[in-house]
């Protein structure tokens, strides 16, 4: 009688086990083909923008972003994409921007004093104003690369959340930030505004439906001829 | 009957379309000033083959001094030009008082804790060279004042809140005087396109 059991019960969990195992498998096959998809976009834009520095990619599933670990991004010179910001990525541009601004800052980490060092506290020191400047450079990263900069607009528009104020802060308003790089690919890039891939796409419309006020000042400022810096709203 | 039945599917489609093109939110901005203009796609750099080590150093001055970083705008034109000749394999590739155009890219102001402000330069335009194989982007920063910042700020750590003061110390404003030399880097071998056209050459000869 305990024999049938045994047979029984082994009978059983020999299928739970193979599953598992293929499912295992899978799990791995889709994790090799994110990290190879974010290790070609990523490579592509240091080559296309002859940075002559070591970066490198990893896509982390498990850990979730977390304010008291170091961002390996400026230490070890790693960008880390996490599972809830790949979740967002909607096409290699969009990939291409988040990868861009990281790999602004990693580049920025190399160079000057203590190996870096300085310039790592700095960004630290000032993270809004970094902020922008990675967001800029970007921008310059992604068309090199032949990527579309708008998809950095439609990036942060559906990932970055909207604080209500940024005076005491140490991070940007997301609208401030998105009027600044607007303005950043109209001055440098029309080109892409002018033939506007993503008019249609709903992230994008709804970053002009969020834009009004910010696109009427630059409007306002062109008109003028100003060259005033803006304070967007 | 089955006539009036199409026209009116037709007209139907046709209306759904127009309010459709209705929902999308325009760009009034690139409407106005961007549409119906001739604007070139900005060329990317994807041909590139970094098997060649041969580096040419370009050495360049302003024409007019920035004494400032809010003396200029981002996008604002400026020019340079070449402080000596440029040699490649014993010809000259740019005389000396070449203009190159160049434009302000990034401005980044100064900040709390000795941060200097930086002045980005780009898009520099040299005669005779290929921007895509030149350096992309020329840094002038301002004074660094946060070397001497940090140590103080530690140091006054002990009579609290002293060290917090120190934060109100800004770095120096981002300079460029008309004899500070900047250096570019251009590699001439560093285009696939232009090593096949050199083997297509060799191979033809």
């Amino acid at each position: 009688m305990i024999k049938k059991i045994i047979v029984l019960f082994a009978m059983l969990c020999i299928p739970i086990a193979a599953y598992a195992e293929e499912n295992y498998e899978q799990k791995l096959i889709n994790e090799q083909t994110i990290q190879n998809r974010i290790d070609n976009v990523g490579v592509k834009l240091l080559n296309a923008n002859k940075i002559p520095r070591r970066i490198i990619f990893v896509y982390n599933e498990a850990e979730k972003k977390s304010k008291l670990k170091l961002d390996t991004t400026m230490t070890s010179r790693q960008v880390i994409m996490f599972d809830n910001a790949y979740k967002s990525i909607e096409n290699d541009d969009e990939l291409a921007a988040f990868l861009a601004r990281e790999i602004v800052l990693a580049a920025k980490s190399f160079d000057r004093e203590f190996a870096g060092g300085l310039n790592t506290l700095q960004i630290k020191a000032a993270p809004k104003k970094y902020e922008i400047i990675a967001d800029k450079l970007a921008v310059n990263f992604m068309v090199k690369a032949g990527y579309d900069p708008i998809g950095l607009i439609t990036y942060l528009q559906k990932t970055a959340p909207q604080r209500r104020f940024d005076k005491f802060s140490n991070r940007n308003l997301t609208s401030k930030r998105l009027a600044i790089i607007y303005e950043y690919i109209y001055t440098k890039y029309p080109y892409y505004l002018a033939n506007n891939k993503y008019f249609e796409n709903e992230h994008y419309q709804n970053f002009l439906l969020t834009s009004v006020n910010n696109r009427k000042m630059l409007q306002q400022k062109i008109k003028n001829g100003s060259k005033e810096e803006l304070h967007y709203e | 009957m089955n006539n009036k039945l199409i026209y009116t599917l037709i007209l139907l489609l046709g209306l759904s379309n127009i309010t459709y093109a209705n929902t999308l939110i325009q760009d009034e901005l690139v409407n106005e000033t961007l549409l119906n203009k001739k604007i070139e796609k900005p060329a990317p750099n994807l041909n590139y083959n970094f098997e060649d080590t041969d580096v040419i150093e370009i050495r360049l001055l302003i024409n007019d001094p920035i004494k400032s970083e809010k003396d200029v705008y981002e996008g604002q034109p400026v020019t340079f030009r070449i402080a000596s000749n440029v040699h490649y394999k014993g010809k000259i590739l740019v005389k000396r008082h070449t203009l190159v155009p160049a434009k302000v890219e990034v401005i980044i102001t100064s900040g709390m804790n000795g941060i200097p402000a930086s002045i980005i330069f780009g898009s520099f335009d040299i005669k005779n060279l290929d921007s895509r194989l030149l350096t992309d982007f020329y840094e002038v920063r301002g004074q660094d004042r946060s070397l001497m910042v940090y140590p103080l700020k530690w140091a006054l750590t002990i009579l609290p809140p002293s060290g917090t003061l120190t934060n109100f110390i800004k770095g120096g404003h981002a300079k460029l005087k008309t004899n500070n030399i900047i250096k570019l880097y251009y590699h001439p071998n560093w285009d696939k396109t232009a090593i096949q056209k050199n083997e297509q050459k060799t191979n033809d000869l």
